[in-house]
């Protein structure tokens, strides 16, 4: 029974790590922008089908695809941040949010236009339609590449805030905006930079997901509910809230299954609610002065 | 297994007897006589157009349009033309019931067919008498539909032309009990249709075969693109066999996954009650292990008379694809309600109902009856084991089994399922 319950587990972390890709950009573009960015659902979507449409022109080399893809998201978020974002950051909340959520309504119907209505069912590449055993039970190859590759993410972020220049004035800009202008920090750049950063992130966790996973329109609205809840029990803005609240959350649905089956989709946000009631700013972010 | 084999072939000779009865009756014979109604017949079809399921509502979309362009091109319904119209379903019970009443209300329907969803069908079902138009389902399979709605509660406006859950939960064990497995898991969703399959199937293959047990279960929700956690939660079970009715891209999403967790290594038998809609056949393709036992509530295959025969290829011809189940039943239902306007003579509801009771419709999935106390149309679906046949496109079905319909069809007055 432990064994199997480790197993469970494990499970659980290769779903959180979706989850945790798009939290990650969603949390980052907060932090930085102040921008509660909608669309992060329909940008995970986008990468799914962008790196599916590279994919099948390349004759089905998908690790091109998975190259390509992301980097496609990222070119739309610069759009999306450059020629419309950009004016509302000095408008109301709900300004922000309308902006956003028109891009989840014309990016749900761009892709009904183009890719059609109905799903879409890439095949696994061949070289990780294996399995490992762990715990006693076969754990898929992809599902442990899928593991590796949050890891890296997360790991890559980590150094890239904490040791490079780029990552110095990310902080600083998410701790002092003001402060962070004032010392010459160009914030319009630095805005583009990380929008683009977030969208490329979301793009990844689509493009990872379309082997194993079926593709449809709406698929991003699925995930940024989950997202949101993600972050928010993290704490808005932190990096470090996102992955321990991706994992939790990946845990908690995992666990879920086997032992409340019939609460599974409320206990996430239950689990949320308990922590805003005890720390509203979230498990690791900060209290607002 | 040699019982029901011999099943499948008495089966099998009577309804390749009637379907040449069928072929034999004046069909097409002139023009149809024009009963003078009113111009066009309007049908209202609601199915699901979108998302991970909606590769369904197109295969229905297009039984339909074929039925229709057949039927206008020898002289329509009594003389009047059909017109069909088509909404999204979206499988959420209130656009069901705003597209019934849209098609009834506004665009001024005289008959509604499709609805996916057995939650939908028994919503729109219970405001059929305010609407008072006759509702035929082609693909929602919940028993309740016939069971409560029309026997119990007497809604006499609904119908219901496809083989309901009897085909997943009950047919479905008449192939179990003769598998060398005893335990079993399901992987299943998490609505009326997946729990009600699963206690019929249990009910059922428990009767039939008392050393059976039942391991494991999890109902996964509309909309599950990962079904991971299900799969290894079921299989820490060490089942032998797995049942399960997910279905459309679901189904396709958990075999690829069940695939990559090795689970068919793992296990003996794995059934999957719709794994025979053109869709799944499609969407998996090569990916589609062989040997999987699946089913639908038509298969093009079956029944082998000329009738079927020129169904399909009329299909290809139109759509360059196969049928689906439901591309059958929306064709189906257009038939029925040509036969029973006909036979009526008249558009006013209460006649067309006293048509359609006991009305035997020649359809392509062979002769069927329309149930008079429970108004469900009574036909004969095979379960079959998938295999990669080169001359077909898709993986197709071999070893076809047909459970007698005496047997599997529940009867009223219907007593409650124990399970």
């Amino acid at each position: 029974m432990g064994r199997v319950l480790l197993f469970q587990g494990l499970v659980g972390l290769t779903e959180a790590m979706y989850l945790w890709l798009v939290a990650a950009g969603l949390s980052l573009i907060f932090g930085v922008l102040r921008v509660l960015n909608f669309a992060h659902g329909a940008l995970y979507m986008i990468g799914a089908y962008l790196t599916y449409a590279v994919f099948r022109a390349f004759g089905g080399n998908f690790w091109v695809a998975l190259l390509v893809g992301p980097v496609l998201v990222a070119l739309i978020g610069w759009v999306m941040e450059v020629f419309f974002l950009r004016r509302v950051y000095r408008a109301d909340v709900a300004f922000q949010l309308l902006l956003t959520f028109a891009f989840v309504l014309i990016l749900d119907d761009l892709v009904k236009l183009v890719f059609g209505p109905v799903y879409q069912s890439p095949p696994t590449p061949r070289s990780l339609s294996g399995a490992v055993m762990i715990f006693g039970s076969p754990l898929p190859t992809y599902h442990l590449f899928i593991l590796a590759a949050g890891g890296l993410v997360a790991l890559g972020l980590w150094l890239f805030l904490e040791k490079t220049r780029w990552g110095l004035l990310v902080r600083a800009t998410a701790a002092d905006r003001e402060m962070a202008r004032a010392l010459g920090v160009r914030s319009s750049r630095l805005f583009t930079g990380v929008f683009m950063l977030g969208a490329w992130l979301a793009g990844l966790g689509g493009a990872l997901s379309i082997p194993v996973r079926s593709i449809s329109p709406g698929m991003g609205e699925l995930i940024i509910i989950e997202a949101f809840v993600v972050v928010v029990l993290g704490g808005l803005g932190s990096l470090r809230g996102a992955f321990i609240g991706s994992l939790a959350i990946g845990l908690l649905h995992s666990y879920g299954i086997v032992f409340l089956p019939v609460f599974e989709l409320a206990l996430a946000y239950l689990v949320m609610a308990a922590v805003l009631v005890v720390r509203p700013w979230g498990l690791f972010g900060v209290r607002e002065a | 297994m040699a019982a029901s084999r011999r099943t499948t072939r008495r089966t099998f000779l009577k309804t390749g007897a009637a379907g040449l009865a069928a072929l034999a009756a004046p069909r097409g014979f002139g023009a149809t006589p024009d009963l003078k109604l009113k111009k066009p017949i309007k049908v209202g079809c609601q199915t699901i157009l979108s998302g991970p399921l909606g590769g369904y509502g197109e295969f229905m979309r297009k039984g339909a349009v074929l039925a229709m362009e057949e039927i206008n091109a020898s002289g329509g319904v009594g003389g009047s033309p059909l017109e069909l119209n088509f909404r999204d379903e979206e499988l959420k019970v209130d656009v069901g019931v705003k597209n019934a009443r849209y098609f009834v209300d506004d665009w001024g329907a005289d008959f509604l067919i499709g609805i996916d969803s057995s939650a939908v069908a028994l919503a729109v079902g219970e405001i059929m008498p305010t609407l008072n138009k006759i509702l035929i389902v082609t693909h929602g399979a919940t028993e309740k539909f016939n069971e409560d709605l029309v026997y119990k509660k007497h809604i006499k406006q609904c119908f219901r032309i496809c083989v309901p859950v009897y085909q997943d939960g009950i047919a479905s064990a008449f192939i179990a009990k003769d598998l060398p497995v005893k335990k079993w898991a399901t992987i299943s969703p998490d609505y009326e249709y997946g729990h009600t399959s699963w206690k019929m199937f249990r009910a059922t293959l428990k009767r039939m075969k008392p050393e059976v047990e039942f391991v494991g279960e999890s109902f996964a929700k509309f909309g599950t693109v990962d079904f991971s956690s299900h799969i290894s939660k079921v299989m820490g079970a060490q089942p032998e066999a797995i049942f399960s009715t997910e279905w459309g891209g679901e189904a396709v999403t958990m075999v690829k996954q069940a695939k990559l967790f090795k689970v068919f290594e793992q296990t003996k038998a794995f059934m999957i009650a719709m794994g025979s809609a053109m869709d799944v056949l499609q969407g998996l393709g090569a990916d589609y292990p062989d040997g999987v036992w699946a089913s639908g509530r038509y298969y093009f295959g079956y029944p082998d008379t000329p009738q079927n025969k020129k169904f399909v290829e009329t299909f290809r011809k139109r759509w360059q694809s196969y049928p689906s189940y439901v591309s059958e039943t929306s064709y189906a239902a257009l038939y029925a309600i040509k036969k029973a306007v006909e036979k009526a003579k008249t558009l006013e509801i209460d006649p067309v109902i006293a048509a359609l009771e006991g009305l035997q419709v020649d359809r392509p999935a062979g002769p069927c009856t329309i149930r008079k106390e429970d108004h469900q149309a009574i036909y004969a679906v095979p379960w079959g084991r998938i295999k990669h046949d080169p001359n077909f496109p898709m993986p197709i079905l071999g070893d076809l089994r047909v459970a007698p319909t005496d047997e599997y069809y529940r009867k009223p007055p219907f007593p409650p399922v124990e399970a």
